[in-house]
């Protein structure tokens, strides 16, 4: 998964710390930020292949953030994480276009593969030269 | 099986529980879900020193520290759910004030922070018994806090303090926003009327000196008879 440039959105700053740290070394260009507001402006300046977002955070929550991507940014595939998912949250998510509604905690390696069957399809925003 | 109905304040207080039990959950399921990523980063790490990489003894050890840092903060999420299950065994006994408000913080935090509003809780200096149902003062100042959270608007600052009155110790909530009155929203109002009964007090909702509101809770003298469940 070389190339592939990738966000995590979650209020945990530790997780993100983390988890941004586990990707990087696995080849993938991933940030990390704290807030939807930030995962926003992110986005008005850069360009991602995929976001991962937790639903459930302070502002603007994953579903909002999940929302305004699907409206404007509709080449970027989001992956929902959430720590107590619901179906009602799950389907408002696939409704809005989110590729996959993950539990917490995720394995890293089913993190890869749905990352990988996520971006399997489309172009990425740094292709292999 | 018996028919007795449930009372209003263990009524409202299953909800509280649920309210509170089910952020403290979501809290500790981060906690986790931490501990999780970083055990999983420290695997990786050394998994890489052991193909030759560089995997540096102090990087591992920090990771380890890191891990125990969440255990610290699990086992205050813990310890705040298994002080929340104990309130309500003593609803005639003797409770410290302080202990009561620095519980509610705990138990609040998670609320606040969701909200974005700033949430400060200033217990007494000194310990200060009170004759009642600490259960019952968690019940209102829970209510008090949707309140001040529902009519938080530019400053988004809430405050809980205890002072002596000269009536006996009372309670504040301060919020920097005006807040309207605390009937606007059914189930809080409800919630306040049940714990308010069971605490015999009264809420008096008056304009904070620099902006803003406070909503003042008497509790009376530390002899204040208990009043009973229900």
């Amino acid at each position: 998964m070389d190339h592939l440039r990738l966000m995590f959105v979650d209020d945990e700053e530790e997780l993100v710390s983390a988890l941004v740290e586990r990707l990087e070394l696995r080849g993938i260009d991933a940030i990390g930020v704290t807030s939807g507001d930030e995962a926003l402006e992110h986005l008005r300046e850069e360009s991602f292949d995929v976001v991962i977002i937790d639903v459930k955070m302070p502002g603007i929550g994953g579903l909002e953030v999940l929302r305004t991507v699907s409206r404007r940014y509709p080449d970027v595939k989001v992956i929902l994480m959430t720590g107590h998912g619901s179906a009602k949250d799950s389907e408002i998510g696939r409704r809005l276009g989110a590729v996959a509604y993950l539990q917490k905690p995720v394995d890293l390696e089913d993190l890869l593969a749905t990352i990988e069957l996520a971006t399997d399809s489309k172009e990425r925003v740094h292709p292999d030269e | 099986m018996s028919n007795k109905p449930v009372q209003p304040l263990e009524r409202k207080g299953i909800v509280l529980f649920g309210a509170v039990g089910a952020g403290l959950s979501h809290e500790l399921s981060n906690v986790f879900n931490i501990i999780n990523e970083l055990a999983g980063l420290q695997q990786d790490i050394v998994a890489a020193a052991a193909q030759g990489g560089a995997a540096g003894l102090a990087r591992v050890s920090d990771l380890a520290a890191r891990i125990k840092a969440q255990v610290v903060r699990g086992e205050e999420i813990n310890r705040s759910l298994h002080r929340l299950s104990h309130s309500v065994d003593e609803p005639d006994g003797t409770f410290d004030l302080g202990e009561t408000l620095v519980l509610f913080g705990s138990l609040a935090a998670r609320a606040a922070r969701l909200a974005e509003v700033s949430f400060e809780v200033r217990s007494p200096e000194s310990p200060t018994a009170h004759r009642g149902d600490p259960f019952a003062l968690l019940l209102v100042l829970h209510a008090c806090l949707r309140a001040a959270i529902a009519a938080a608007a530019s400053e988004r600052r809430i405050e809980v303090s205890a002072e002596d009155g000269p009536e006996g110790a009372q309670v504040i909530v301060c919020s920097a926003d005006p807040i309207s009155d605390l009937q606007s929203d059914a189930s809080v109002a409800e919630m306040l009327e049940t714990g308010c009964a069971a605490l015999a007090v009264v809420p008096r909702l008056e304009r904070a000196p620099g902006g803003g509101c406070l909503i003042v809770l008497n509790l009376g003298s530390e002899s204040t008879e208990p009043r009973s469940r229900g």
